[in-house]
């Protein structure tokens, strides 16, 4: 019993030592369908912007608290290259929809019911923001979402744009 | 039979399907919490606690009432 | 100052504890206050059956009655914060049982014969922070009635797994309760007591599957001091009592029924040679038009503690009647349900205890006042988007 136990805790540890993007990696692609079926924008369509790659759901909280916030910044900054990449997890794209309903936004929605990009990016938490700059390497990682975070993000992307 | 339960109970805590942060929507539930209501708990809690001998087994015991 | 008067006060029962400590719900994602502050209100009506004509001297008797109102107050405060505040009012009126005699029949209760009223009130408050992979909790507790008074503290901390999939959690709590029964011509147990009540926790829960959830918990409680029913005839109980419990819970989600499972079991034993089995087990199906049905079933079994009979002999150095402390099996059956308007919920929920000592594990006697109620509820929500 005792090995197996050992063996079961070795495969857990394993698997938990699942190596995420870091700071100064090349952001992976994302190019997956936009929400409703539409054909979605990818990331190497917005090469040569800062982009946020916002990872979210219907069902995480502080994803209401980030949107409108989100919102805001793109449309004070989207004239200088910045945009917003978000990238719905939600099982079921009902959810998404109602979600967007009460908290709209105008940037880009892709979909990924499967889960391949969070994995990829090794998401740790829900939500997780990457940070991607002109030349599409992840700058700064985002967990979770608080009400002040959108001042301390709006700043590091004014100064990835100013590079 | 401690023999089994602690086997089930290494395996359950084990269990080496990973749900990943983005796979926990069902989870995440409001009927799927511990506690789905804060005052209804509070009462039956209350209601068992002042009927019957034993108590506690949901977090540290409260304080007590006089409650018959 | 009448003996009418004096019963009524039968009302308090040395404190067998309440209001367990309220665990943190499990965050999915990464832990964070609320989103928006939630207001509630419940009104509920507790009413037990009349004790039967053959199970008490003159007659059939009428039992406890409690009005029960609560309010609840859950608001994020900044970033990291939350702020809680629970109000419980509780108006209580009836008769319970006062002592156990042998008749011809049989032993037979003495009801306390009184039908006054008594009020309750417990303020709660309490705050939680939170930070990355868990959060902290605080809580104070004050409850006051004209006779006892009880101030609890309470302090509890989580912490997430690096992966989120297990959580592991602490808590303590202590409380310094106060007893002055009313004097008056019948004579109480007590003039002024007191009882101090300390309590730890330990758990552990863990994610299962994309669908399940499952926990673990270990508590130790430890009360001294007056423990003893200063209302009841014949009682007198050790200044002393440690109780331990296991307890163990499981969620289960049913994509297919869009319905929850939930099962809870507690494992109870104490030092006066009680232990006891309580299982939980509640169905939450959602409906379309946001409706949400309830049944929920419990069965609890206890042992009687040592110190019991059902006929008591005063002689010895500890002894009780209290039908609380005999062996008895209980069932409830209950129902609820909720429907969900906009930023409104309502729900009402209603339940039937029945016990019973052919429905125990345990062998002992059957102590003539064993209880059976009727509970019903309803509230209102607002959460403030």
């Amino acid at each position: 019993m005792l090995q197996r136990l050992a063996f079961c805790l070795g495969l857990c540890l394993s698997l938990a030592a699942n190596a995420g993007v870091k700071v100064g990696d090349e952001a992976p692609a994302v190019a997956l369908p936009g929400i409703g079926g539409t054909v979605g924008i990818t990331l190497a369509d917005l090469r040569g912007k800062v982009v946020y790659v916002d990872f979210w759901a219907s069902w995480c909280g502080p994803c209401r608290v980030s949107f409108p916030q989100l919102e805001a910044i793109r449309r004070e900054l989207g004239p200088l290259g910045f945009e917003v990449l978000a990238i719905n997890v939600d099982e079921d794209e009902d959810d998404a929809s109602e979600f967007l309903s009460e908290v709209p936004v105008t940037y880009p929605i892709v979909r990924d019911a499967e889960g391949v990009t969070p994995q990829a990016y090794g998401i740790m938490g829900m939500p997780t923001g990457y940070l991607v700059d002109r030349s599409g390497v992840v700058r700064d990682i985002h967990q979770g979402y608080k009400k002040s975070d959108g001042e301390k993000l709006r700043e590091t992307i004014k100064e990835l744009l100013g590079e | 039979m401690k023999y089994l339960t602690g086997l089930a109970v290494a395996l359950l805590l084990c269990g080496c399907e990973t749900v990943q942060p983005w796979e926990r929507g069902t989870l995440a539930k409001e009927e799927m919490q511990w506690q789905s209501d804060v005052m209804e708990g509070r009462m039956r809690d209350q209601i068992h606690a002042s009927k019957e001998a034993s108590s506690g087994g949901t977090g540290a015991a409260g304080g007590g009432c006089g409650c018959n | 100052m009448s003996a009418r008067d004096d019963n009524n006060k039968q009302s308090t029962l040395v404190a067998l504890t309440s209001s367990a400590l309220l665990l943190p719900a499990y965050q999915a994602a990464a832990d964070a206050p609320p989103e928006y502050t939630e207001l509630g209100v419940r009104y509920s009506k507790y009413e037990e059956d009349d004790i039967e004509g053959k199970k008490s001297f003159g007659g059939g008797s009428e039992r406890y009655e409690i009005d029960i109102a609560q309010f609840h107050l859950l608001a994020p405060v900044g970033d990291n914060l939350s702020l809680a505040l629970d109000v419980q009012w509780e108006d209580m009126s009836g008769a319970s049982p006062w002592f156990v005699g042998e008749s011809s029949s049989g032993p037979r209760v003495i009801m306390s014969g009184a039908s006054i009223e008594d009020t309750r009130t417990e303020v709660s408050v309490a705050t939680r922070y939170y930070y990355d992979r868990g959060n902290a909790g605080i809580s104070y507790t004050y409850s006051d009635e004209d006779d006892y008074e009880s101030d609890a503290f309470s302090l509890d901390a989580s912490l997430n797994s690096e992966d989120g999939m297990t959580t592991y959690t602490a808590a303590i709590s202590s409380s310094w309760d106060d007893i002055e029964p009313t004097q008056g011509s019948i004579p109480t147990n007590a003039v002024d007591e007191e009882k101090d009540i300390r309590s730890a926790w330990i758990g552990v829960t863990r994610i299962v599957s994309r669908q399940a959830m499952v926990r673990f918990g270990l508590s130790y409680t430890y009360r001294d001091g007056y423990l003893t029913d200063p209302y009841k005839s014949r009682d007198s109980r050790p200044d002393e009592r440690k109780e331990y419990t296991f307890s163990t819970g499981y969620r289960h989600f049913f994509d297919e029924y869009d319905a929850a499972l939930h099962l809870d079991y507690r494992y109870f034993d104490d030092d006066w040679d009680i232990a006891s089995h309580a299982l939980d087990v509640a169905w939450v199906q959602n409906l379309p038009e946001d409706v949400q049905l309830t049944p929920f079933f419990r069965y609890y079994t206890q042992d009687e503690a040592r110190f019991f009979n059902v006929v008591t002999e005063t002689t010895d150095r500890f002894y009780a009647d209290d039908y609380r402390l005999s062996a008895y099996g209980a069932l409830t059956f209950g129902l609820r349900v909720r429907k969900d308007i906009g930023n409104w919920s309502v729900n009402a929920t209603g339940e039937r205890y029945r016990s019973d000592q052919s429905w125990s594990l345990y062998n002992g006697n059957e102590a003539p006042g064993l209880v059976d109620f009727w509970r019903v509820s309803f509230g209102l929500d607002y959460t403030f988007r």
